[in-house]
């Protein structure tokens, strides 16, 4: 790297990832102009919403020293349980989603005993959990789609409040909590002090275990939730919904800045990340870019935004 | 073997500034072949600068650095490792999971005719390079099996072998139990033997005497003495490290009266599968405990704090400390400070504030688990004030302190809850002179507080200059105790070393 581009890069520290995403906006609403209107930026969160609650459980994990692969198997199997719960009952909605958000959670929490009591690795866990999990939708699908889903459910994700839709209401609310969680609470701290150092934490008196299956069972309800939303958006339970998001959770987790060794990161980073990335996405669908080139660019990006990262953050180490 | 006139290290005129601030200003010195000289001066002083500059990692503003009369004309390792300088760093970084052999012969493999890699050959070499040094490790194990020790004498091995004729070893005791050390300096002077000129840098007073033929003191980037060590006195180098006389180190130990009810009482403990341990500690009292390492004096300690399995009793003032929970053992009032506080003490990533705050989050901790941020900043701003911590600020990371400001940290997080045990094990390990004081001076403030401290140390002035009895310990056993007159008598050192290693009546060359 050149002179400049260290002085460039020094200078952008933590606002590099920011700027490359406005960066990325205006090149995006140079080349489009449907790209900056009201109603694509509507599409963008409500695109980014359920990804959003994978990547806020990713990161209080990641934060936690571990990795979740589970996720997307989750939304998968909650999706299919919330539908059989409600399939053609309107009644059951509430049920539905309890059932939807339980599964999660339950399965978090076997996870979270595995990894803190039973000391397994995280990524042998919860690729276990991915592998069941996608098994157990199947077998609850029998592996076909659960329709006939009454337009209740369906509301969740079509409906909306004061013009803006649900799941970017509950995007909005979850971001805000879990921030306040990590850095206005006694809980935070102490997650950020196990995943920097949990032999030092559980002598400065933390309950480690209990910080470990916490952080999975948060993980595995939120991709519940998610599992919800989107059954309800593809007016269906399908066993493959939800593929391969626990790679675009880790995506938006590492492109914002946290270190996959635990203790560093920031949810601000890790929204950052999902809409650099869901941005990326969205221009190119606009650009009729296949989803094939847009792949590889998003490859590309989570490789250099780590780059960036790592150097201009690395006069402060 | 070279001319003895041609100095093998000739430093002139050296200075090195960062960022506007001198760390070395016009030092000079030679070193001769087959000679040892420790390099001694505080952190900070400059020793590390003066290393990276004779190893070729940074390169000096002035001056000049001449290796058998050759003088190093690119500050580059390469350049230097050709010259025949070799670094030991104080970090070791082996490749744990490969044997011995590889990594003595890593980058320099020896391979067959058909170019693949003779393991047979390696094997050999590396059997006789670690015999010469008398040295008794199997070079095929993996290194993951060697203790520390060992590692830092492969290390030495490997250096050495590869043609250095300098060679620098950067607090080379820093991590070694005291008994190794024995080996060190056997290798250290087979090595005088061959002609490599040794340099050494340490904290520890012992070991200037024990093996140093020169030493040469840094102050503020200076430097200040420059003499055959036979010719000094413990308190001549003391003085030219810091600056004044160190008379001041150990401050007064209070008096403590014998009729006190214990606050600790640990009765029939076993710790894992060792005998069990009797103890008691007053309120006010600092006992401490000697013997050698791996006597278990640290596994006593953690097994009364609760991070190492146990049975038996713990009491304090009356109330039994469950077994096996630190959190409950905290609640109680005890706390610990753990020997390598980078692993267990400290959470390097987390800010000054968050270090602190955490033992005792249940304090800061308002409605909703609200985390209150100003109430965690007054207390622990005060306790770093206590502790005299030098940062740029609560929010400054531990990871950029330096180890002295960093094991007061360690100990600040203890002086924001009321505490009436503090079990300290190693608590001034590489912690340079003038920070070691101030430590000093807070646990000497807390016992007078009424704390009862319980303190592991494999230094002995430091056990004997701090401690009202000291308990001595020898596989897991208590096997004799130092009463509040004995630890200051003459003898106390040589008794201490006598049951620590059972040698009743054999003399002792310590």
């Amino acid at each position: 790297m050149g002179m400049y581009g260290r002085v460039l890069l020094s200078a952008l520290g933590r606002r590099a990832m920011i700027v490359i995403l406005l960066a990325i906006i205006v090149a995006f609403a140079l080349l489009s102009d449907r790209f900056a209107t009201l109603s694509n930026a509507q599409t963008i969160l409500q695109g980014a919403s359920a990804l959003s609650l994978l990547a806020i459980g990713q990161t209080l994990v990641v934060l936690s020293g571990g990795i979740d692969l589970s996720v997307g198997s989750l939304v998968a199997l909650s999706g299919v349980i919330a539908s059989l719960v409600v399939q053609g009952n309107p009644d059951m909605l509430l049920p539905a989603v309890l059932a939807g958000v339980g599964v999660g959670l339950f399965a978090g929490l076997v996870s979270g005993l595995l990894v803190a009591v039973a000391g397994v690795p995280p990524f042998i866990v919860t690729l276990g959990m991915l592998t069941s999990a996608s098994g157990l939708a199947y077998v609850f699908s029998n592996g076909s789609p659960i329709s006939g889903l009454p337009e209740n459910f369906l509301a969740i994700s079509s409906g909306s409040v004061f013009g803006v839709q649900i799941p970017i209401i509950i995007m909005v609310i979850a971001f805000a909590a879990f921030l306040i969680l990590l850095t206005r609470t006694a809980y935070g701290m102490r997650l950020y002090a196990v995943g920097g150092n949990p032999t030092a934490s559980r002598i400065a008196g933390v309950r480690v275990p209990v910080i470990y299956v916490s952080a999975y069972a948060a993980s595995g309800a939120l991709a519940g939730l998610a599992g919800v939303i989107l059954a309800s958006r593809v007016t269906a339970g399908i066993p493959t919904t939800g593929a391969g998001y626990e790679l675009d959770s880790i995506a938006a987790v590492v492109v914002g800045g946290a270190s996959l060794l635990g203790g560093r990161g920031t949810l601000r980073g890790t929204a950052l990340g999902l809409f650099l990335i869901q941005t990326l996405n969205n221009g190119f669908d606009i650009l009729n870019v296949t989803s094939y080139v847009q792949k590889i660019v998003k490859g590309a990006l989570i490789v250099v935004a780590v780059f960036v990262d790592v150097h201009a953050n690395r006069r402060r180490s | 073997m070279a001319d003895a006139r041609v100095p093998a290290l000739s430093c002139s005129g050296l200075a090195k500034s960062f960022g506007g601030v001198r760390v070395l200003e016009d030092v000079s010195f030679d070193f001769e072949p087959g000679t040892v000289n420790i390099l001694a001066g505080e952190n900070g002083a400059g020793k590390s600068t003066l290393l990276k500059i004779i190893s070729g990692q940074e390169r000096p503003e002035a001056g000049s650095v001449s290796i058998f009369g050759n003088t190093v004309t690119h500050f580059d390792p390469r350049h230097t490792r050709g010259l025949g300088v070799g670094i030991v760093p104080q970090e070791l970084a082996p490749v744990l999971d490969r044997p011995v052999y590889e990594n003595l012969f890593l980058g320099r493999e020896i391979r067959g005719r058909s170019h693949l890699l003779n393991h047979g050959e390696m094997v050999r070499r590396a059997h006789e390079m670690l015999e010469v040094f008398e040295l008794d490790i199997d070079p095929r194990v993996p290194m993951r099996y060697l203790s520390v020790a060992s590692m830092q004498l492969v290390e030495i091995v490997k250096t050495t072998t590869s043609g250095a004729r300098v060679l620098l070893l950067d607090e080379p005791t820093s991590a070694i139990p005291e008994r190794e050390v024995e080996v060190l300096f056997g290798v250290i002077s087979k090595l005088k033997a061959q002609g490599v000129a040794v340099v050494y840098t340490t904290h520890r007073m012992a070991e200037i005497e024990g093996i140093g033929d020169r030493v040469v003191v840094l102050r503020d980037g200076r430097l200040v003495l420059d003499r055959a060590v036979r010719e000094l006195t413990e308190a001549d180098i003391v003085r030219a490290m810091i600056g004044r006389s160190l008379g001041l180190l150990f401050p007064a130990k209070a008096l403590v009266d014998s009729d006190t009810q214990p606050v600790l009482e640990v009765r029939d403990l076993r710790v894992e599968t060792r005998p069990a341990v009797d103890l008691t500690v007053r309120p006010g009292e600092i006992v401490g405990l000697g013997g050698l390492v791996g006597a278990g004096r640290s596994e006593l300690l953690e097994g009364i704090f609760g991070v190492r399995p146990s049975v038996g009793q713990v009491e304090l003032g009356g109330r039994r400390v469950p077994r096996g929970d630190p959190s409950a053992a905290i609640a109680l009032g005890v706390c610990f400070v753990p020997e390598d506080r980078k692993r267990a003490g400290l959470i390097l990533s987390l800010p000054v504030l968050d270090n602190g705050a955490i033992p005792n989050l249940r304090r800061f901790t308002g409605p909703f688990g609200w985390f209150r941020r100003r109430l965690a900043e007054k207390v622990v701003g005060e306790a770093a004030e206590m502790t005299q911590l030098k940062s740029r600020g609560l929010s400054q990371l531990v990871e950029t302190l330096s180890g002295g400001n960093q094991q007061k940290v360690v100990l600040a997080k203890w002086l924001t809850r009321d505490v009436s045990v503090l079990l300290l094990d190693e608590p001034t390990r590489g912690v340079d002179i003038g920070a070691r004081s101030e430590i000093y001076r807070v646990i000497a403030g807390l016992a007078r507080r009424g704390v009862a401290v319980l303190l592991v140390s494999s230094d002995l002035e430091e056990l004997l200059g701090l401690s009202h009895r000291v308990l001595v310990m020898r596989r897991g056993e208590v096997m004799g105790e130092l009463g509040p007159d004995e630890v200051s008598s003459p003898e106390a050192q040589e008794r201490v070393l006598r049951f620590a290693t059972g040698m009743v009546d054999t003399a002792l060359a310590w």
